[in-house]
């Protein structure tokens, strides 16, 4: 299904022999040091606090719970996502700093699991996100959650040589694809506060897929964001 | 039984009603549309029943019919009546019970959002929980979620290695997902048991046989 890229990207290649170690260094400091942002919607959450707390004990990989989705690095999806849902977890997905990684736990996230008949369920999450750790089960023992973690981990710390620890690029690289299917759920109107194309044009990632008819229909409806007016009330 | 009598003689006064007593505390009573208010008014003014549990709708397409069900609870009897009425299908409006019982509101906008049902009188009728719906309301039996979900959705293909080894050795997954999902003639059974039944009789291979 994937397309090869007529990229036209900003060169990443580097001219100094050093720039690869510390390119290497950057990935391997960043594997060590995850905040995950859990984004509990089913009934998979409930495998985590296991995977957490001192029996499996997530942070000895180095991955600790973050409050906020602006602080965290990691996404992590547990469960089924209905539309409603998958809208709120876009605005937490985007609101998210690069470089940010998602996972998608339980076979919901893959396929709807036992919800596939429902209207109300969306069924393949990497088709509005780029997932890059999907762990199946119903629902997946806190080994299996770790063992995705870790997975992850090595994506990340290989990603220079392996490249697949960078599906969070892909989304600004194809957004007219992932704006398409966001838009055939949520209709036409769709406007996310965060101005993508923008922020594809800020780290560099523009490619010509980065735009299409999706985009074009964004540009048409995209109203600027205003602050909201502070009205202070005093009593007399 | 002796308890509940007086719920016969007070609703005694309406017309076409049938009581019918389940068990101990559990009693149904069937009224025609026109007099549905009267019998609550009457089961809360004189028999104490002034909780409103539930509203429930059912819907009936072959008779044409919603079934609207009233959970009312007495907590001196303590005891369920559930009040049936039938409404047409095709008009779908009611009146609101909103200013006898106040969680009618709640139950009614539900109502009104899964089944289309309108209430007369009920202070909110808009979206409740479906806001991101445009469709038809998704609990009536004409609209098909197998069919919408196909039509709208993509599935993850899942051809693992494992698994096309295991097929190379004649094994495998006895029923694949893809034919679950809405194979033409299956679909159009119209019960899951007989497309079981089905499955059976054609499955030659696999694993089970």
């Amino acid at each position: 299904m994937k397309k090869e890229l007529k990229i036209k990207e900003k060169s990443t290649e580097r001219t100094n022999p050093l720039a690869r170690v510390f390119d290497d260094f950057i990935s391997f400091c960043q594997s060590k040091s995850l905040f995950m942002l859990h984004y509990c919607t089913g009934c998979g959450a409930i495998e985590l606090p296991p995977a957490m707390t001192s029996r499996f004990d997530m942070e000895r990989l180095g991955i600790q719970p973050m409050v906020t989705p602006r602080q965290a690095d990691i996404l992590l999806i547990t469960g089924y996502v209905s539309v409603k849902t998958l809208k709120r977890v876009i605005l937490t997905y985007e609101q998210m700093q690069s470089p940010k990684y998602v996972i998608g736990i339980c076979s919901c996230t893959v396929n709807g699991g036992m919800y596939w008949q429902s209207y109300a369920t969306a069924k393949k999450l990497n088709e509005y996100l780029p997932v890059d750790v999907y762990i199946a089960g119903c629902m997946p023992r806190p080994e299996a959650v770790i063992e995705g973690l870790q997975r992850l981990k090595n994506n990340i710390k290989n990603d220079r040589k392996e490249q697949k620890g960078s599906a969070w690029k892909d989304y600004f690289r194809r957004y007219d694809y992932y704006l398409g299917n966001q838009q055939h759920l949520f209709g036409d109107d769709w406007q996310t506060p965060t101005d993508i194309i923008a922020e594809a044009k800020l780290y560099g990632l523009e490619t010509e897929e980065t735009y299409g008819k999706h985009t074009d229909q964004l540009l048409k409806i995209q109203k600027p964001l205003l602050p909201q007016e502070m009205k202070v009330r005093m009593k007399p | 039984m002796n308890k509940h009598k007086s719920i016969d003689e007070i609703l005694k006064k309406v017309n076409d009603v049938k009581i019918l007593h389940k068990r101990e505390r559990r009693i149904r009573v069937d009224v025609a549309a026109d007099s549905l208010t009267t019998v609550l008014e009457l089961l809360k003014g004189q028999a104490s029943f002034v909780h409103l549990s539930a509203i429930s709708c059912v819907d009936w397409i072959d008779d044409g019919e919603f079934e609207l069900v009233y959970h009312v609870w007495s907590y001196e009897e303590n005891c369920l009546v559930s009040v049936h009425t039938r409404i047409d299908r095709e008009k779908a409006k009611f009146v609101s019970v909103y200013d006898l019982y106040k969680p009618a509101d709640f139950f009614e906008r539900d109502i009104y959002e899964m089944y289309g049902v309108f209430f007369i009188g009920s202070p909110r009728m808009e979206k409740f929980i479906l806001t991101e719906w445009h469709g038809i309301p998704p609990m009536l039996k004409d609209f098909d979620s197998e069919s919408y979900v196909q039509n709208t959705f993509n599935w993850t293909e899942y051809n693992p290695d494992w698994l096309q080894e295991l097929e190379q050795q004649g094994g495998g997954i006895a029923i694949k997902p893809e034919e679950i999902r809405l194979s033409g003639e299956l679909h159009n059974m119209s019960t899951h048991r007989e497309r079981d039944k089905k499955k059976k009789q054609d499955n030659v291979k696999g694993w089970k046989s």
